[in-house]
């Protein structure tokens, strides 16, 4: 009985796969794509077991396999490297720097345009704002440079009022500064738009009773807007958090120089040097894997406690 | 109730002291957004003397417009410039052809096999190999220093793919069951019965990949080195970097105030401004598709 069941259930799928065979063959070339630019790098991983030669092999893939193997001595030495460290620690504070201080900002802002009256300054203020989110980080460097240079406005500014100039750009102790400021002044509109939507969708019920009530402006912000809005923020927050891997690599890898390695040299940027720069591929390679494997797990963990917290799945 | 309405209403129309103070300090905020913006546009418009003389601000001086056209006509920026539409074009083609023939049957729940692909697309897009595969593999296809490798780094995004299904998902069920009595296949239905009634998210996420196309600079970084073949975001990185660059032949530390302030700051700001341009044209009109793909994306795939 079982056993005739279960060939019925596979022979359904067979029909199923016979009659609609026009949908897997649809799937086909995305499914071609992906197994070679994102299945078959994987597979290349293997560089950070080996002592890499470019030239080892007809081809610099092929070389990965005439290079020798030699386990673990590569990943071990990473660790010992100062350079490394700090990347780590540079990727961990600024990631954590830029939550802090970046995070709460789109919130913030959406709950206080939510408050304007005026439909055409919404329109109008949402449209200034979500542009920069739309310039690339080449650009948005090329602008802060500008602005911050020792003949730009805001030293101009600063010796005015008989300040010193500040060479920005190049001082460890401003760098990480310049980086919270630049993502903040190009992502706070982009990243409101999620909460202003949440604020949207708030029952009016609550907002007419409370009026009835007499409640005040900062009385409905705080009591119906705010709680409203947190299970958005600890969504945004627990994926904000599972990509702390990531400090941003565009945009450092388009502003940092020599001056602020020390500051500003993240995990990303460190790989680059070390893997296209010195062309040292296996430890470049060992690096980035770490990197992956961590960020991986952390942002797993963080859809587990999404779910948890929210019901909801990120993905 | 009516009274309760009422009051409500007139609560609603009346502007208080917090309106005024509320919209003063967000225009300040939007005046802060828009200043650094200014300011290059500013420097793109003023003439080289003052600009040499820091003396530009917000506003040009010596207005011209000799520096945005010294830079448009230059060979190198018209090359690369024409390298980013046709990589622009090609590669957001290419990425709403893969993204529409994946999402589609993957909205289908009935889809045999549907859940082991989309754990596929889910790992690929938490796991990434890294740069050096990746270079190592675009070298060794050959796709260095050829316009491919532009075009297919970043043709594919799982989360734009989720936007499109899960855009299908909430289609109803009825159309696509009236195309199917007719007797059409898969494949027809959604040709002709699907996409008609998706446009407002492939226009999204055309924009989307368009942009991000447009916006890439890694690409040309890892995977261009011949001068005629760098696209606009690569030529604009070679140029900031000038600006950036704090060690002299010799390898030694040196001022980036004293890179800065060469003839070389018009020419950046100019730079900047025209390659910033055509997102400047297209965004006023087509800002609400933008928005629209993070509404629609925020629900869950």
């Amino acid at each position: 009985m079982a056993n005739t069941k279960k060939v019925s259930a596979g022979r359904k799928k067979l029909l199923y796969v016979r009659k609609n065979y026009d949908l897997y063959l649809l799937l086909v070339p995305t499914l071609v794509f992906i197994a070679i630019f994102n299945l078959v790098p994987l597979w290349g991983l293997q560089i950070a077991f080996r002592d890499y030669k470019l030239m080892a092999g007809g081809t610099p893939w092929r070389s990965i396999w005439a290079s020798k193997w030699v386990g673990l001595n590569i990943i071990s030495k990473v660790f010992g490297k100062s350079e490394f460290t700090r990347a780590l620690r540079n990727t961990l504070v600024i990631s954590a720097m830029k939550i802090v201080f970046t995070f709460p900002l789109p919130i913030v802002f959406a709950i206080f345009l939510n408050e304007v009256r005026s439909n055409g300054f919404q329109k109008g203020l949402q449209l200034i704002v979500y542009l920069p989110h739309f310039l690339s980080w080449v650009v948005v460097s090329g602008l802060f440079v500008s602005l911050l240079n020792s003949m730009g406005p805001v030293n101009k500014l600063i010796t005015s009022l008989g300040g010193a100039k500040i060479r920005f750009l190049m001082d460890n102790s401003w760098f990480r500064t310049i980086l919270i400021v630049s993502e903040a002044w190009k992502e706070i509109g982009w990243s409101s738009i999620i909460y202003f939507a949440a604020i949207a969708g708030l029952d009016m019920e609550c907002y007419e009773a409370a009026i009835v009530d007499g409640a005040s402006r900062f009385q409905k912000m705080w009591y119906i807007t705010l709680p409203g809005l947190l299970p958005t923020v600890v969504l945004m927050l627990i994926i904000r958090m599972g990509n702390i891997m990531d400090a941003g690599f565009s945009q450092i890898f388009a502003m940092y120089n020599p001056t602020v390695y020390e500051s500003a040299d993240i995990i990303g940027t460190y790989v680059y040097r070390l893997g296209l720069g010195k062309l040292d591929f296996s430890t470049g390679t060992a690096v980035g894997v770490f990197n992956s494997i961590i960020g991986l797990v952390l942002v797993l963990l963080s859809n587990v406690f999404a779910k948890r917290a929210t019901g909801k799945s990120i993905w | 109730m009516s009274k309760t309405r009422k009051k409500a209403q007139s609560y609603l129309t009346r502007r208080t002291a917090f309106d005024y103070i509320d919209m003063v300090v967000l225009s300040l905020f939007g005046v802060m957004i828009l200043l650094p913006v200014l300011q290059v546009v500013a420097k793109a418009f003023s003439g080289e003397g003052p600009v040499i003389a820091g003396l530009v601000t917000f506003w040009p001086i010596g207005f011209q417009t000799d520096t945005i056209g010294y830079v448009v006509k230059k060979g190198e920026f018209l090359k690369a410039f024409q390298t980013s539409v046709i990589a622009t074009v090609a590669g957001t083609t290419l990425s709403m052809f893969l993204t529409v023939t994946s999402a589609y049957p993957l909205s289908k729940p009935t889809l045999v096999g549907r859940k082991f692909i989309l754990y596929v697309f889910v790992f690929i897009m938490l796991f990434h190999a890294g740069m050096v595969p990746n270079y190592l593999l675009f070298r060794s296809l050959g796709l260095t220093n050829t316009i491919w490798a532009l075009i297919f780094s970043g043709a594919f995004s799982v989360f734009n793919m989720f936007i499109v299904k899960n855009y299908f998902e909430a289609l109803p069920e009825s159309v696509e069951e009236a195309a199917r009595i007719d007797g059409a296949s898969n494949i027809r239905t959604l040709v002709s019965v699907i996409l008609p009634m998706s446009m407002p998210v492939v226009a999204t996420v055309t924009l989307y990949y368009a942009v991000g196309f447009w916006n890439n600079y890694m690409a040309g970084v890892l995977y261009i080195t011949k001068a005629d073949l760098k696209p606009l975001q690569q030529y604009l990185y070679d140029l900031v970097r000038q600006a950036l660059d704090t060690t002299d032949a010799a390898g030694n530390i040196k001022d980036i105030d004293s890179t800065m302030n060469l003839t070389g700051e018009s020419v950046r700001a100019a730079t900047i401004v025209v390659s910033t341009v055509p997102i400047l044209i297209v965004y006023p009109f087509l800002q609400k598709y933008f928005v629209k793909g993070m509404t629609i994306g925020s629900v869950k795939g």
